[in-house]
């Protein structure tokens, strides 16, 4: 894959994460955690599998860190996690309907928030939050899906 | 029949990846080894935020200033218009307030003249070319009020008659001038009677009398009357003065009157209302 895929996938990766931080202050009070940025990784992975291997979610998963994240590696970890697990069951998630794959990303996007509680703000963490946000993200998630669709055909 | 999907995910190299990243994660929250590195891309961030934000409201700045100055050019484009407006109204207030006057002064002085009866009305229009060139020398006074007048009333102008109306129209009437070659009044003067005659040339009358009818000499400059023997002018009210003496013949001359009241010159005009019985 050329160099300007990857920026356009890490400019995308990084608007989710701005989206994030934009919004969460606010939605946080609904107990709600918004988690697009995640769910842009997990499209891109998702839908290009065989471009995408271990070193992109690397490479990605640290410049969110540096920008977005208060500790390095974090992304990173999930990122190369979550690769592996799509990478595993790729061509079993293209027969699984929109609402099973919302389940998957909803439940390891709530994964994924639940262990950033854990590691870096453990008085906070809250099973509230966490309940909201999986219902919520998995409607979200459909959305993401669609958009990020259109986007990726008006480019690759 | 395939009993699970083809995969095809090498591990190596995701443990590699897994075990790279637990261990950066673990020493920066262990160790904050990379809290350098975090620190100096959240400044650099920052800056790049500040300066675009500076940009920003730079441009803004910029943006506002224009709209302002874009607000001021059409303020001071509608301020102008305002007093040309305000300067045009000031003269038409001023020439409307010149122009009253002039009206009063007029009427004072046809009230001074003639009593009572007449009616003031202004100037439409002056067939210049034929006046200054020709016999006919109409005016038309403007009537856009209507105001009822007879035909072959004295007319004036000034402190003087000037001519009689010839035809009323809708909104106009009609002047004969002394001056049209049609027109003819009768006049007086210390040495003679007669009836003067427009010759078509401006402000200028003639009459034709016998020598035997009186002294002609050193007459030039006497002054004219009506001689209101026509039964339309007052008598005695002075209308010019002999400005020439022609021979015709050996027993008859032509004495030129140079008229006191010249049209160019009157914007007003006043109307008798009726035919005066007064001869």
């Amino acid at each position: 894959m050329k160099f300007s895929n990857h920026l356009i996938i890490l400019s995308s990766i990084i608007i989710g994460f701005w989206l994030d931080d934009l919004l969460n202050p606010i939605s946080i009070k609904l107990f709600l955690e918004l988690n697009f940025g995640f769910f842009v990784f997990s499209y891109w992975i998702f839908a290009l599998p065989e471009k995408l291997k271990t070193a992109a979610p690397l490479f990605y998963g640290l410049v969110t860190d540096l920008f977005f994240s208060n500790v390095v590696g974090f992304n990173m970890l999930f990122f190369v996690l979550t690769s592996y697990i799509i990478h595993l069951y790729v061509f079993r998630f293209r027969i699984f309907s929109y609402f099973q794959l919302s389940v998957f990303f909803s439940g390891s996007s709530t994964l994924y928030i639940a262990f950033k509680y854990l590691l870096l703000s453990p008085y906070n963490y809250s099973y509230i939050v966490l309940t909201t946000s999986f219902l919520i993200n998995a409607v979200l998630w459909v959305g993401v899906y669609f958009v990020m669709r259109a986007f990726r055909r008006s480019f690759f | 029949m395939a009993r699970s999907t083809p995969t095809y995910t090498p591990v190596r190299n995701y443990a590699i990846g897994f075990l790279l990243s637990a261990f950066i994660l673990f020493s920066d929250i262990r160790y904050e080894t990379f809290a350098n590195i975090r620190a100096f891309v959240h400044a650099s961030t920052l800056y790049s935020q500040m300066i675009s934000r500076g940009l920003s409201e730079n441009i803004g700045i910029t943006l506002v200033s224009f709209q302002e100055n874009k607000n001021l050019f059409r303020e001071n484009k509608e301020l102008k218009e305002q007093i040309l407006k305000i300067k045009t109204q000031d003269f038409i207030e001023r020439k409307d307030y010149k122009e009253k006057i002039q009206i009063i002064d007029f009427y004072q002085t046809a009230i001074g003249v003639f009593k009572n009866d007449v009616d003031i009305f202004k100037i439409a229009s002056l067939d210049l070319t034929n006046y200054l060139c020709c016999s006919s020398h109409r005016i038309y006074l403007d009537n856009t009020s209507q105001v009822q007048i007879d035909k072959n009333v004295p007319v004036f102008a000034g402190s003087s008659f000037i001519g009689q109306t010839k035809n009323i129209y809708t909104n106009f009437i009609e002047v004969i001038l002394f001056s049209d070659i049609n027109h003819l009044l009768p006049i007086k003067s210390n040495a003679f009677y007669c009836d003067a005659r427009g010759i078509g040339k401006p402000m200028l009358i003639s009459c034709k009398a016998s020598k035997n009818n009186g002294s002609f000499e050193n007459v030039i400059g006497d002054t004219v009357f009506t001689s209101g023997l026509g039964g339309v002018f007052f008598k005695d009210i002075e209308i010019g003065s002999i400005s020439g003496i022609n021979s015709l013949s050996i027993d008859e001359i032509e004495v030129v009157i140079t008229l006191k009241a010249n049209p160019l010159e009157e914007t007003f005009y006043g109307v008798m209302k009726k035919v005066h019985d007064e001869i």
